[in-house]
């Protein structure tokens, strides 16, 4: 079979390129950002999106909260003993935690309390507790921090304890007794951890009350069965199951780049624009060699081909760029500015290295949304161009 | 509503084949009404420039909607996980009323395309141009259909509801449950097979006699018995699961994305054949379409015969 | 081998304008002949070139070229014509500046996706023929006139076609190189090409290779 490239064709059409090259050159550049910007957000929520899911594996599988009123209320411990006689359950752990907001960095710190002698419903904790004694630390009235508390902490001139204001207005003084790293850092980084009783105090709570419970089920198949029992025993509860947060974190980061991508929609509707009204500019040099390369035998489909081969080698180049530019941005540079845009929360949230987490589907996903677009802004001008009354330009 | 990126995409290409079809369907009725291949006048020669555009944008439409049909399966697939009780594109589908009718239509969009792009490739390589005037009337009709896909596709992914548990595949292509596929397993094992092997071999005597028309029906009646077989038997084998007769399941790694590849496989090897008995051909390309045909289809017939085989042969009993 | 039939060519300025360049002319050219068209500029002469080169099509009559209806081609098959049957030459040589001699001449093959062997031996060919292999990578802006002209001359062979069409062919050109062209225009009467040339020079009036000289005016043959 004959070899249906043409490669003098295309030769051509790169050289064509080569000569009108600082309006290429323009055009690259632009849609190289745009590719770019685009990747890098898909890169950055996807990272994001993996980050958070190993945080939702390390989780319980459900987590039970009390409902009053429509609003989230401290439960009894009792509940946690009463959920353990369900078959199926092998752990419920009353959590005592809470956000407390530290006003002079205008940060949230997530203060967690931990029992020495209880089942810990984290590994990173489990690991804790055998560094520190909590115990101990309770009757000091002290706490182990996250690293990026400490940093917050030492800036505001807290090096050796923190003064906690109750909610009666009266302070309470604890010291730091460690630093800690956790499994994943967008979860250590804010994290204080002590005593339950130190954090109730802190918080208010009453003695036999906590936050909510963690429920273990080491049969997977098993979570939702128990879940519906746990919601049958105590309907003023809400149970939510880790493989709920999955979905609804997969959907709020879906939205996140669903949002940016229809604002992204104007971006590309005016680069659509730009493209249509560059390619509609014809000098009258390149009409000339239009009419010149018709009159000397070429076809309306061949200049059509022709015009193809360019729009398809800059677009494609520039796809190509742009996807290496976000790269090297999101995971060389860690996505300055942009990736606050998808973190959100505090300040202190966002420290965190994005992990390196490459999925081929987005590189489909972003050839989509460019090369296509580009090639349909070049239709009209290019059938304009390929049958221009050839008479008519070169004389 | 879905916002998920890539359903975004979908509908922002969609809008663009809108637009630009539009355009072309314009155009076409245009051509369709006032084509007139003696005429000498200005309006005739304007008409013979358009056509170029009109086919430009088709082909364009098609280029991208053979890609973007992959990629529509795939995000059938992605969103999946967002749906409780989906596993996998079967689930989406499900979703809504509409998922079956839009995957269907895509799919019959796709002939068409392909067979317009034919009738366009014989339509030029004459002086007289002799299907100018057919083709546009073809595409006014690949149009409407183009746009009920384009308007159907948005509702499917307007109307998904993130909350509603919908049915898994092992549901809906079981043998107990009472949808519409469910049917298709009233028909014993043997007599599907005996008329897909059956099929198959009619479509090789056609081929070798020639017979255009033959091979084409063969070919139409190809594409439904394949799929029924493929659901209700070579499936299972992929799967090396006899209750598992999802035809989607495989379109995810976990089966090496071999879907991809045995629905590319028939849906060439059937519109090359098709393609053969639907216009007056050269003999050199109407050689080439038996020829592209037979080996496509082949080859689809040899993968799928593969799985049961290899798995007899692993195993020593059947499913 | 090319008639006119009863042509008329006018073209639209606007809805309510228009401009008869051809009136109902009717022109015989056998094969082998050298036909010289003489008149001023806007006369129609040029009008009748691209008539023949099916570049533009006749609003009222007909143009057969080797029997083929060349006025009712379609566009891609009006630009088959010319590249196999049809070799231009035109005033401003209409030269890519931005290209290199060979692959200012290969451009009439570059659609055809030519074999390589066979284009270069088609290349060495005309460069030969036309002696300017010599500056066969030097870009076509840098070359003389009577250089750029040979190069056209060269491209518009490359596919060894039937009929010649040159417009104004000597406009830029001073005599010597004038005379040159019309040495060159003798060998290729020589080799039985049919050859059309549309000009005003006085140079050609008097020439022995020219079998007739057809003068036009506003329009019409006089």
């Amino acid at each position: 079979m004959k070899n249906n490239l043409n490669l003098y064709l295309i030769e051509f059409a790169i050289n064509a390129l080569l000569r009108a090259k600082s309006k290429n050159i323009f055009i690259l550049v632009v849609f190289t950002l745009l590719t770019a910007l685009l990747t890098a957000v898909f890169l950055i929520t996807g990272s994001i999106k993996h980050e958070l899911q190993s945080t939702v594996d390390a989780l319980p599988q459900i987590t039970v909260q009390k409902i009053k009123a429509g609003r989230h209320y401290d439960i009894d411990t009792s509940v946690a003993d009463e959920i353990l006689t369900i078959a199926g359950v092998s752990e419920a752990v009353p959590r005592v935690w809470g956000y407390y907001y530290f006003e002079n960095a205008g940060v949230n710190f997530s203060v967690v309390g931990i029992e020495q002698y209880e089942a810990q419903y984290k590994d990173s904790f489990a690991k804790l507790v055998e560094k520190f004694d909590f115990e101990e630390l309770s009757s000091q009235s002290s706490m182990v921090v996250g690293r990026g508390v400490k940093e917050v902490m030492s800036s505001s001139y807290y090096k050796e304890y923190f003064n906690f204001i109750k909610p009666d207005g009266s302070l309470k003084k604890v010291t730091v007794a460690g630093v800690f790293d956790g499994d994943t850092e967008l979860e250590s980084n804010d994290m204080i951890l002590m005593s339950k009783e130190d954090v109730r105090e802190i918080f208010d709570m009453q003695e036999g009350k906590a936050t909510d419970i963690v429920v273990k089920v080491p049969n997977p198949e098993e979570v939702t069965t128990v879940a519906s029992k746990i919601k049958l025993m105590y309907p003023d509860t809400r149970v939510i199951s880790s493989t709920d947060l999955k979905i609804s974190y997969q959907n709020i980061f879906d939205y996140k780049s669903g949002v940016f991508l229809a604002l992204f929609v104007v971006a590309l509707f005016t680069f659509f624009m730009i493209i249509y009204d560059k390619a509609s500019g014809l000098s009258s040099e390149e009409k000339r060699e239009i009419g010149i390369l018709k009159a000397i035998g070429w076809r309306v489909d061949d200049i059509l081909k022709e015009k193809f081969y360019e729009s398809f080698i800059l677009s494609f180049l520039a796809y190509l760029f742009g996807i290496l530019s976000a790269f090297g941005f999101v995971y060389l540079l860690q996505a300055p500015l942009l990736r606050e845009i998808f973190v959100g929360y505090s300040q202190l949230k966002t420290s965190f290295e994005l992990p390196f987490v490459f999925e081929i589907q987005t590189l489909f996903l972003v050839f989509f949304l460019s090369v296509p677009i580009y090639i349909a802004a070049t239709i009209i001008p290019s059938w304009r161009a390929a049958t221009l009354e050839v008479d008519e330009v070169i004389r | 509503m879905i916002l998920a990126p890539e359903v975004l995409a979908i509908l922002i290409l969609n809008s663009i084949f809108l637009l630009f079809s539009l355009v072309a369907f314009v155009l076409s009725v245009r051509i369709f009404i006032k084509w007139d291949m003696s005429a000498t006048t200005q309006e005739q020669y304007g008409l013979e420039k358009q056509s170029f555009l009109a086919a430009t944008i088709i082909k364009y439409i098609f280029a991208i909607k053979l890609p973007l049909f992959l990629f529509f399966v795939f995000t059938l697939d992605k969103i999946s996980t967002l749906l409780t009780g989906a596993m996998c594109g079967a689930g989406v589908v499900d979703a809504t009323d509409y998922g079956s009718y839009l995957l269907i239509l895509k799919l019959m969009n796709l002939y068409l395309f392909g067979f317009w792009l034919t009738l366009h490739y014989l339509d030029i390589k004459s002086p007289n141009l002799p299907y100018t005037r057919l083709k546009f009337e073809f595409f006014i009709v690949a149009f409407l259909f183009l746009l009920v896909e384009i308007v159907l596709e948005g509702v499917m992914f307007g109307s998904i509801d993130i909350d509603k548990m919908v049915s898994c595949c092992g549901t809906l292509y079981s043998s107990s449950s009472t949808s519409a596929i469910s049917g298709i397993f009233s028909i014993d094992t043997t007599v599907m097979l005996t008329l897909f092997y059956g099929n198959f071999l009619f479509m090789v005597i056609f081929y070798m006699m020639r017979y255009q028309y033959l091979f084409a029906i063969s070919n139409l009646a190809f594409i439904v018995v394949a799929l029924i077989s493929l659901i209700q038997f070579f499936g299972t084998y992929i799967y090396e699961l006899p209750t598992h007769h999802c035809p989607f399941c495989f379109l995810q790694s976990d089966y090496y994305f071999v879907g991809y590849l045995i629905y590319s496989l028939l849906f060439l090897g059937t519109f090359y054949g098709m393609r053969v008995g639907v216009v007056k051909m050269l003999d050199e390309d109407r050689g080439k379409g038996f020829k592209l045909s037979m080996i496509f289809n082949g080859v689809y017939v040899v993968l799928v015969t593969a799985y049961p085989i290899f798995y007899f042969i692993r195993n020593g009993v059947w499913l | 081998m090319i008639t006119l039939k009863n042509t008329t060519k006018t073209y639209e300025i606007n809805k309510n304008n228009s401009v008869t360049a051809l009136d109902n002319i009717t022109i015989n050219i056998k094969e082998g002949e050298l036909v010289v068209l003489k008149g001023v500029s806007g006369s129609g002469k040029s009008t009748i070139l691209s008539l023949i080169a099916a570049l533009t099509k006749p609003t009222i009559g007909e143009v057969i070229v080797n029997e083929k209806r060349v006025s009712k081609l379609p566009d891609n098959f009006a630009s088959d014509y010319r590249q196999q049957d049809i070799g231009f030459i035109f005033q401003k040589y209409n030269l890519i500046p931005t290209l290199s001699v060979q692959d200012n001449i290969l451009l009439p093959l570059v659609p055809t996706n030519p074999d390589e062997v066979e284009a270069k031996a088609k290349l060495d060919r005309v460069m030969e023929q036309f002696n300017i292999a010599h500056k066969k990578d030097t870009m076509v802006r840098s070359l003389s006139g009577g250089e750029q002209q040979r190069v056209a001359i060269a491209r518009a062979h490359i596919n060894d076609p039937k009929i010649i069409i040159a417009d104004e062919p000597t406009a830029n050109l001073d005599e010597k190189l004038s005379l040159d062209f019309i040495e060159i225009l003798r060998g290729l009467k020589d080799s039985g090409k049919t050859i059309v040339v549309a000009t005003h020079d006085p140079l050609f009036f008097n020439l022995d290779i020219v079998d007739r000289v057809i003068e036009v005016q506003g329009g019409k043959i006089l």
